[in-house]
């Protein structure tokens, strides 16, 4: 039978649980989507604590939250925090229906599955099975047991679908190498035969109170140099505005200026 | 303190598999430590070599049938093994690997390339790019198709064999994502082979949801993933709980459903099997349906035969769907793989038909049918993907035109795949249709009459489509003479002429597949 | 009972006969064990010539005409020891393999060999094999005649298939077979449009044919459990009565089937037009043997359609009305092959009606199917001979005074269309007006009703035949400039001339001899009594009358009178029927108007007039198509829509049934 802890446990808790899987679907930006559902996977692994799963509820926890969702994130950010599809639905009716169907299919399974009624004595017996083999065997063992017993050829099988993910990993986005990677010393002699900067290129700017890689370098006639600064720097639209430099050069002048007067 | 129970597990009876699941893993060292020049030889050779031998250990593995891998819990008598190593689970093994003989041969078709020629040299190059250009000169191959196609093999393989629900799970999935990842590989119209990919992906991730969410139903139902249990749970389960039997009953079969391209779940169906590489598209409507419909023979007549009233209704509806949707949707394509992707739809939904009749007849027709299909199917889509215009393949009907006068034994040979999906007599097709239709009759009642009434009338329309396509290629002139049929090498001939010629033989002589498909009808569970 | 082919023997698979029969067919013993050969040696043929290729060109063509003989010649063989024995004896079964037995499924591929088949094997392969004679003629100077061959092989074994099996499955293969090898004769030169588009007709038509033979043989599984001959004849008996609404449905499937092969009403039209095909040789070939499958399936069906009458008078009707129907179009068709494929459609239509009659009829139907084939080859020939003296012109308008030219063509030729016609003493006489007696017997309306239809037809058939003889070789020559006409060579008179002796004399060793009758006796439960409500003798006369008044009208008309090269304008009635009686119209009306600006909506528009021809049912479905293609959109999201609304409302299905 239910404790009255355990339900009030899940009453608190499934509704978390059920927001951050909405979060999921409709937070528009995709950090937060995954922290939406970095919450709901935590509730779960709550839910298995209390269901007595120990090891279940704390690899999920473990696995799920801490490693593959932080691999999301990280994968979320490398992409770009900000890069996001367009959201503007082209298909008439698409939203509408969607809504309509996911209603409907909520409410038939919330009829279905309301007419339910499970046997008590069963339910508590499952239960009491997992409290005595926790106590017994031990929760640890008892998973392993199962794993490495009843469904050890499930488990064998598994890994071919971690061969197939890591496979199919290098065929779509694995580039193999066509041509040998060029020698520094290689590079230094292509550049000279092309006359291509033998001095090499420019440095950054470097100014009296400001030195920094996304700074670009002045040329004589005072027009910033695009070489001096990364072009990935240039691309990410990244590269300070020397405009922000000019009020301090004055300022400086200024100073200097006072100086020799005095 | 329980003891721990070790599976039994008989060696021989999984042999096979584990033959297919050895010889990818040994494809993928391949991979890594041979060089560039040998590994599309060495890899084609190993995929053969490991399908014929697996075949050889199904034909060792049929006396050693039973339940393998688990053990009997003796307190409560519940038989707990993963696998049924019995009748349907080895026909369609065996099926199945000599169907992917013929499927992976079409995948190693060079035409004088380095690698095979309809799958892109560099996967992970931008479609169009330079890089892509460069790695095509540098003589860049894909060979990982081939371990990947063995592993999809192995998961098909496992699909009609499982004895659970979970194993059913990870089947799919063990079938699917290769799949995935060999749909986008084609060396033409990449964006398109990609589109396809990622759509059938989403929606394969889609369906496998709603599978689990099945599972998950079943198993609050009776306790337990078993196939036998859960038979046993529906025939003494209280009707209180009949909320969780009946949607996680069709749930699951909407997973599988998936699978076979059934109406409504057949969206994907003509994208994917008009991005992927032409050989893949025929590996796939040969064997996924072929394994998809084991799977679904296990689950219906194993797993739910005592709920069967629950959701043989749901059945009917798509199958009445399956093939009035997919023949209707065939008279307007235009594009020669999307109609043979619907002709696959239709013939899904013939099949389905046969799932109906709940009798032994039942099981060996729907066996047969899909081996009777994939044989000619596999070879179909060999013939598509050698019809080429300017080097790409010449997929668009109107390219067809006059390909009767210019290639009369292509165009026959096509012809007469095309007879033998229309169901006309002295091909398989006609003894496959005959088969699961007069089974629907036999048991399936009033239902069955019916549904075999609308199957007629289908195939009807269907015998349009086919005919169609002879027509252009016998009595209409060639816009021009660009058209041609390359010439393959002999393994591809070698497996366009075995289809064929299965083809001819079941029409002719179904008897001994059909005895064999009879014999091999009764599942353990 | 043994025998050398041991294997072959099969122990009873069929009750010989359709009406009272007390013997069981024995596995056949001797020489008809190898009955096989039969079917053998033509596909044989046509493989070898088709898959020979074009190394097989100079001798493919005589190596093909050699093997029909050889059918020929197995077939007397089995036909001369058949009637050595005593006549419940002479049903013999062939057992071939097992064709389709997956334990529960069990189809046994085997032949039947009775007084019915082998009338039909001696007819189809003697016919068949001048065809082929003539053909050496006639294709001589084809380029592609090798292919032609093969195709004319591998009709008769198909043909052959059909009577010869033993089980309604079977049959279908040679059913199937048959229509294939008639769409690819008649769309055998395809460079020409309109004889695909006719080819394609063909096909349509069968089409529907074969649908209603599915569905019969699915109902024929149902109720009775299984295909063959002798099972279902068991079944019919079995449950006679009970299941009326069964049989009239099994028979009127069945029907469905024989009159799309037949070229009866309404599934007639594609006959016509396959006429347009190449040859008179192709146009031979259905008229005088694949059109007869259909009368040969609804007298080996007899057992069903005696079990309901109202079957039988659905197959009267149909039987009377098209041989009237096709006796008025035959009257206005100024193109020699087309007036001949009416004249075609109009004999069919007698057979049918006989077939329709019962017990009665049946021994006249195949007499006359018989006959028919004969002098039908006869005249088919001629026009062919017509046709190759007058450089392919077919219009009998650009014909006349032939006579002199053409001296063998036009004795030949005039046997055959006395024959038809019924001229006394000829073979097409004795057939004829039996079938004309058995229409008049019965009570109340009916015997007056199909038995006028049936006199009145014989007179149109004398005007309309007469005609066409007066054009083509009688009156002032109306030739056009550049043909000289020329009477052909041997390898195509001689056919003729054997076909004429056949004309000519048939009828008078088989009719008033009582041999066909006694022969096919164990099909008619004895020798029939015929009793009509008029005198016997009043009949003949009668006919005869109606033949004279028929003679001399065309005599009048297309004789003493010039006739205009240009067709005048006619009457109502000449106007419609050379317009085939309005049919296409009426086919277009009812199916293809209401579908045709679907059909232009189509996207891939098949300008190969698949579409037209096959009319409203394939727009329609077009339309459907097209309408449904839009849910295809493309997008990952709109399908996964789809799927879950499939999913929603299944479920809430499910719910809502239990």
């Amino acid at each position: 039978m239910t404790s009255t802890g355990e339900a009030v446990a899940f009453w608190i808790l499934a509704p978390i649980a059920v927001i951050g899987g909405l979060g999921l679907i409709f937070a528009r930006k995709a950090v937060y989507a995954a922290v939406g559902m970095a919450m709901t996977m935590v509730v779960v692994g709550i839910f298995y604590l209390i269901l007595k799963a120990d090891f279940l509820g704390i690899v999920q926890v473990f696995v799920y939250t801490g490693a593959v969702m932080m691999l999301f994130l990280f994968v979320i950010m490398l992409i770009g925090v900000d890069s996001s599809d367009s959201l503007v639905e082209t298909i008439m009716g698409q939203r509408l229906a969607a809504l309509v169907l996911a209603i409907g299919l909520t409410g038939l399974l919330f009829f279905s599955l309301g007419q339910v009624v499970f046997d008590v004595t069963t339910v508590q017996a499952g239960m009491d099975k997992v409290v005595a083999i926790n106590a017994s065997t031990g929760n640890v063992t008892g998973v392993a047991e199962l794993i490495f017993g009843q469904y050890v050829w499930i488990f064998e099988v598994t890994s071919a679908l971690l061969i197939t993910a890591a496979l199919a990993a290098m065929v779509l986005a694995h580039r193999e190498r066509i041509r040998p990677k060029r020698t520094q010393a290689e590079w230094s002699a292509k550049r000279i035969r092309d006359n291509d900067h033998v001095a090499g290129l420019p440095a950054p700017g470097v100014y009296a109170r400001h030195t920094a890689v996304d700074t670009p370098a002045l040329l004589p006639d005072g027009t910033p140099s695009a070489k001096s600064v990364s072009r990935v720097l240039v691309a990410r639209d990244q590269v300070a505005s020397l405009d922000a430099f000019k009020d301090v050069e004055r300022h400086l002048h200024r100073e200097i200026e006072k100086g020799s007067e005095k | 303190m329980t003891t721990f129970q070790v599976a039994n597990i008989d060696y021989i009876a999984i042999l096979p598999l584990l033959i297919v699941f050895g010889t990818a893993v040994i494809g993928v060292l391949v991979e890594a430590f041979v060089g560039r020049e040998r590994r599309h030889t060495i890899q084609a050779t190993l995929a053969v070599a490991g399908l014929l031998a697996a075949f050889v250990a199904v034909i060792v593995a049929t006396g050693h049938m039973g339940l393998t891998l688990g053990h009997v819990d003796t307190a409560t008598d519940r038989h707990l093994f993963a696998l049924s190593i019995d009748g349907p689970a080895l026909f369609m093994q065996g099926a199945l690997l000599l169907l992917s003989v013929l499927g992976v041969l079409t995948m190693a078709e060079r035409l004088g390339g380095t690698g095979s020629d309809t799958f892109t040299p560099s996967g992970a190059s931008t479609p169009g790019s330079q890089i892509e250009a460069v790695s095509a000169r540098a003589g860049l191959i894909t060979s990982e198709v081939f371990p990947l196609a063995m592993i999809s093999v192995g998961g098909m393989m496992l699909f009609p064999t499982v004895n659970d629900l979970i194993g059913m799970f990870v089947a799919l999935e063990v079938l699917s994502l290769p799949l995935y990842v060999l749909t986008g590989l084609a060396r033409r119209r990449r964006l398109l082979s990609q589109e396809a990919s990622l759509k059938y992906f989403l929606l394969g991730a889609f369906s496998s949801a709603f599978f689990l969410f099945g599972t998950a139903l079943l198993y609050g139902y009776a306790g337990s993933v078993y196939f036998r249990d859960l038979s046993q749970a529906v025939s003494a389960g209280p009707i209180s709980m009949n909320g969780l039997l009946v949607p996680g009953a069709f749930l699951v079969f909407v997973g599988l459903f998936f699978k076979i391209g059934a109406v409504p779940f057949h969206a994907w169906t003509p994208d994917a099997y008009q991005g992927a590489p032409t050989p893949v598209t025929g590996f796939m409507a040969a064997c996924t349906k072929a394994a998809a419909f084991g799977a679904i023979l296990r689950l219906a007549y194993t797993g739910l035969d005592t709920a069967r009233w629950e959701w043989t209704n749901g059945l009917i509806v798509v199958a009445i769907l399956t093939m009035v949707v997919g023949s209707v949707l065939a008279v307007t394509q235009t594009d020669m793989k999307r109609l043979l992707a619907y002709s696959a739809i239709s013939h899904a939904g013939f099949i389905l038909v046969g799932v109906i009749a709940f009798d032994q007849k039942g099981i060996s027709s729907v066996l047969f049918y899909t081996v009777a299909y994939g044989f000619s199917t596999i070879a179909a889509f060999a013939i598509v993907g050698l019809v080429r215009q300017g080097g790409s393949e010449a997929t668009h009907l109107s390219q067809w035109a006059g390909l009767g006068r210019n290639h009369p034994l292509v165009a026959g040979t096509f012809a007469f795949l095309l007879l033998a999906f229309a169901g006309i007599p002295l091909t398989s097709g006609f003894v496959a249709k005959y088969v699961v239709f007069s089974a629907a009759i036999g048991t399936g009642g009033a239902t069955g009459t019916g549904l075999v009434i609308i199957g007629i009338v289908c195939s009807a329309i269907t015998v349009f489509v086919y005919l169609r396509i002879i027509v252009l290629m016998y009595f209409s002139d060639a816009p021009d003479d660009t058209v041609a049929f390359v010439t393959p090498s002999a393994v591809t001939t070698f497996s366009i002429a075995i289809g064929t010629m299965v083809t001819l033989a079941l029409g002719v002589l179904p008897a001994a597949l059909l005895d064999l498909a009879d014999r091999s009808s009764v599942f353990i569970r | 009972m043994s025998t050398g082919m041991g294997t072959l023997v099969h122990q009873g698979t069929y009750a010989a006969g359709l009406a009272a029969q007390d013997g069981e067919a024995h596995a056949a013993t001797g020489f008809t064990a190898y009955a096989w050969l039969l079917i053998a040696l033509p596909a044989f043929g046509a493989l070898f010539l088709l898959v020979g290729g074009r190394r097989t060109n100079s001798f493919g063509p005589v190596l093909a005409t050699l093997l029909s003989w050889g059918s020929f010649v197995i077939g007397a063989i089995i036909t001369i020891s058949m009637m050595g024995r005593a006549a419940g004896d002479r049903p013999k079964s062939v057992h071939l393999f097992d064709w389709i037995t997956g334990g529960s499924f069990d189809v046994q591929a085997g032949l039947l060999i009775d007084q019915l088949s082998i009338c039909f094997v001696l007819l189809i392969t003697f016919v068949g094999s001048l065809i082929h004679v003539y053909s050496l003629g006639y294709m001589q100077d084809d380029p592609d005649k090798r292919r032609f061959f093969a195709y004319l092989n591998l009709f008769v074994a198909a043909m052959l298939l059909l009577v010869l099996a033993d089980s309604y499955l079977l049959l279908y293969v040679g059913w199937e077979g048959v229509g294939l090898a008639s769409y690819l004769l008649i769309g055998f030169w395809y460079h020409n449009p309109v004889f695909a588009t006719a080819g394609n007709k063909s096909f349509f038509a069968n089409r529907v044919g074969d649908f209603g033979m599915t569905v019969a043989i699915i109902l024929m599984f149902f109720y009775f459990g299984g295909v063959d001959f002798r099972t279902v004849q068991a079944g019919v008996a079995g449950l006679q009565g009970a299941h009326q609404g069964v049989m009239t449905a099994i028979a009127l499937t069945l029907l469905l089937g024989a009159t799309a092969k037949s070229a009866q009403l309404p599934l007639q039209s594609w006959l016509g037009d396959a006429m347009a095909g190449p040859t008179p040789v192709s146009a031979l070939i259905h008229a005088a043997t694949m059109v007869t499958a259909g009368v040969y399936l609804v007298v080996r069906a007899g057992p069903i359609f005696e079990a309901s009458p109202t079957a039988q008078l659905v197959v009267v009707i149909v039987g009377s009305a098209t041989l009237i129907f096709g006796a008025i179009i035959g009257c206005a068709k100024d193109d020699i092959k087309k007036a001949l494929a009416a004249s075609t459609i109009s004999q069919i239509g007698y057979m049918m009606l006989a077939a329709g009659l019962g017990p009665i009829g049946y021994a006249f139907a195949i007499f006359h199917l018989l006959t028919h084939g004969f002098f039908k080859a006869g005249l088919f020939l001629g026009a062919g001979s017509v046709m190759h003296g007058m450089k392919d012109q077919v219009d009998m308008r650009r014909f006349g005074g032939l006579w002199v030219m053409m001296k063998v063509t036009w004795v030949t030729f005039g046997l055959a269309y006395l024959s038809i016609i019924g001229f006394p003493l000829l073979s097409g006489f004795w057939s004829k007006d039996k079938i004309i007696e058995a229409a008049f017997v019965g009570e109340g309306w009916r015997p007056w009703v199909f038995g006028l239809a049936a006199l009145i037809g014989a007179g149109i058939t004398a005007f309309y035949m007469s005609r066409l003889f007066f054009m083509t070789f009688h009156g002032k020559r109306r030739w056009t400039d550049e043909v000289h006409p020329h009477e052909s060579g041997l390898t195509m008179t001689v056919p003729m001339v054997v076909l004429a002796f056949g004309s000519a004399f048939l009828g008078l060793i088989l009719g008033p001899t009582g041999i066909i009758t006694s022969w096919l006796a164990p099909f008619t439960g004895g020798v029939q009594e015929l009793h009509p409500v008029i005198p016997e003798s009043a009949v003949i006369a009668l006919t005869l009358i109606l033949v004279a008044i028929g003679i001399a009208l065309a005599w009048m008309m297309y004789l003493r009178d010039e006739v205009p090269q240009a067709a005048p304008r006619g009457n109502l009635l000449t106007q419609a029927a050379r317009v085939d009686l309005y049919q296409d119209h009426v086919n277009e009306a009812l199916l293809m108007r209401p579908g045709i600006h679907l059909t232009r909506s189509l996207v891939f528009a098949d300008n190969e007039g698949v579409d037209g021809a096959v009319g409203g049912l394939a727009a329609f479905v077009g339309g459907t198509s097209s309408r449904m293609r839009k849910i295809q959109n493309g997008f990952v999201r709109s399908y996964a829509l789809t799927f879950l609304t499939g999913i929603v409302a299944i479920i809430g299905a499910l719910w809502v049934i239990s």
